[in-house]
């Protein structure tokens, strides 16, 4: 990544900062059990094999402000080895939230491909 | 580079500086969380690696310091805190902004936190006295030293819900995580932490000091709302029931019929300015609990 621009390094960061709470929810929505924070990191890694889109201590600040608006409960757990670890679970508002950030999310990422496909068709013709 | 966990909490620190303690103290203790649970896992999957050299490709991913530290300061800024909303900006005329206050959660927050305060007051002050005179007294015998530890533990639970409770009703920011500190420094690490931190005996005395100051703020709370509403319901119970306004050295007193609406409006108003009051000692109370219970 070292031929990215301030450009496209800022363009990323706007990017992000909005749909890092859709990701952090559907992760959440998806767990059959409350997750911590690393664990939510590693998931997010593991599933995909490409360049991490966010970094990870941008996660918690996240998983906080959802907390406080009531879409995330948690609860912290001491662990054998180690701190005591908070663990993060989604609440029926959260789910409900979710649904609907999705329809948006499925909006958006349309409007967008359409205007994108657009733009390639103006320049192939 | 960056060659131990304490010492990106250090930067980190440095990198939040003059922002609020409680996120200063929420972002290190999400931080050493994070850090400690890979590193813990980097070593266990990699024997042979050096802690410098995890640390370099953990970090990478969890970002630098600056990196977090600019997360967490622009995410704040957006967080509703507790049941306090954004202070409206917009000019309001000094009748409204007079009497708007009986619409104000923080003024009624205050005020519940004023009558909570007689009650958490006891109970923090027994227990900090009775924590005390028992520790000085065992210290003599070898229960002492983990009897203090326990004692000195429940007083920093104590202090973080204290926290949380002023944070909901006095709308002052707060930590949202109780601070651990050191990795696994073992029993003695642990105990000699809590005994040399300036917090623990901060929030021991804050416990102690609670005592008067609720009593304070339970007497001045239902002292000025019984007399108000005492004023705001007395010219109806003298016309209904004949009862009299006051009641002297076999005397009684009677509010003269013009004089009526006078005494419901001079209760009404005096209710307003109890709020007020509520409103001025919730702030002052969010501050003195932000210096006694929160420490960077």
């Amino acid at each position: 990544m070292s031929g990215t621009s301030t450009a496209d390094k800022k363009f990323r960061k706007e990017l992000n900062s909005g749909t890092a709470a859709l990701v952090l929810l559907s992760v959440l929505g998806n767990a059959t059990e409350p997750m911590y924070g690393y664990q939510i990191a590693k998931h997010i890694e593991s599933d995909r094999h490409q360049v991490l889109m966010m970094k990870q201590g941008a996660f918690y600040p996240v998983l906080r402000s959802m907390e406080d608006s009531g879409l995330l409960e948690s609860r912290v757990e001491p662990s054998v080895s180690g701190p005591p670890r908070r663990y993060y679970r989604i609440t029926y508002a959260g789910h409900q939230t979710l649904g609907r950030w999705k329809e948006i999310w499925d909006q958006t990422k349309g409007f967008v491909d359409t205007i994108l496909q657009g733009v390639s068709d103006d320049q192939e013709h | 580079m960056i060659k131990s966990i304490d010492e990106y909490l250090v930067l980190l620190k440095k990198e939040l500086a003059g922002s609020d303690p409680a996120i200063i103290q929420d972002a290190l203790s999400d931080s050493e969380e994070h850090l400690r649970i890979a590193l813990d896992g980097a070593i266990a999957d990699n024997p042979g690696t050096t802690e410098t050299d995890a640390l370099r490709s953990i970090i990478e991913k969890y970002g630098q310091p600056a990196e977090v530290a600019g997360a967490f300061m622009e995410l704040e800024a957006r967080i509703p805190i507790g049941l306090a909303r954004p202070a409206q900006k917009h000019r309001r005329s000094l009748m409204s902004r007079f009497f708007g206050v009986i619409a104000d959660p923080r003024a009624w927050g205050s005020f519940l936190y004023m009558l909570f305060s007689l009650a958490t007051g006891i109970i923090y002050f027994t227990w900090a006295v009775t924590g005390m005179s028992l520790s000085a007294s065992l210290l003599a015998l070898i229960v002492g030293l983990p009897f203090v530890g326990l004692f000195l533990l429940s007083v920093r639970g104590i202090a973080f819900v204290e926290g949380r409770i002023v944070e909901a009703l006095l709308g002052v920011r707060m930590p949202r995580r109780s601070l651990f500190s050191g990795h696994n420094p073992g029993w003695w690490g642990h105990f000699k932490s809590l005994v040399l931190e300036k917090r623990t005996w901060m929030a021991l005395a804050y416990m102690v000091l609670q005592l008067p100051i609720g009593i304070i703020y339970f007497t001045l709370a239902t002292f000025l709302v019984t007399v108000s509403l005492g004023f705001m319901v007395q010219p109806v119970l003298q016309l209904v029931f004949n009862l009299p306004m006051a009641h002297i050295d076999g005397v009684s007193y009677f509010t003269p019929g013009a004089l009526m609406p006078l005494v419901i409006l001079g209760g009404f108003i005096l209710f307003i300015i109890t709020m007020h009051l509520a409103k001025s000692v919730g702030k002052m109370h969010g501050a003195l609990a932000k210096t006694m219970l929160v420490t960077e």
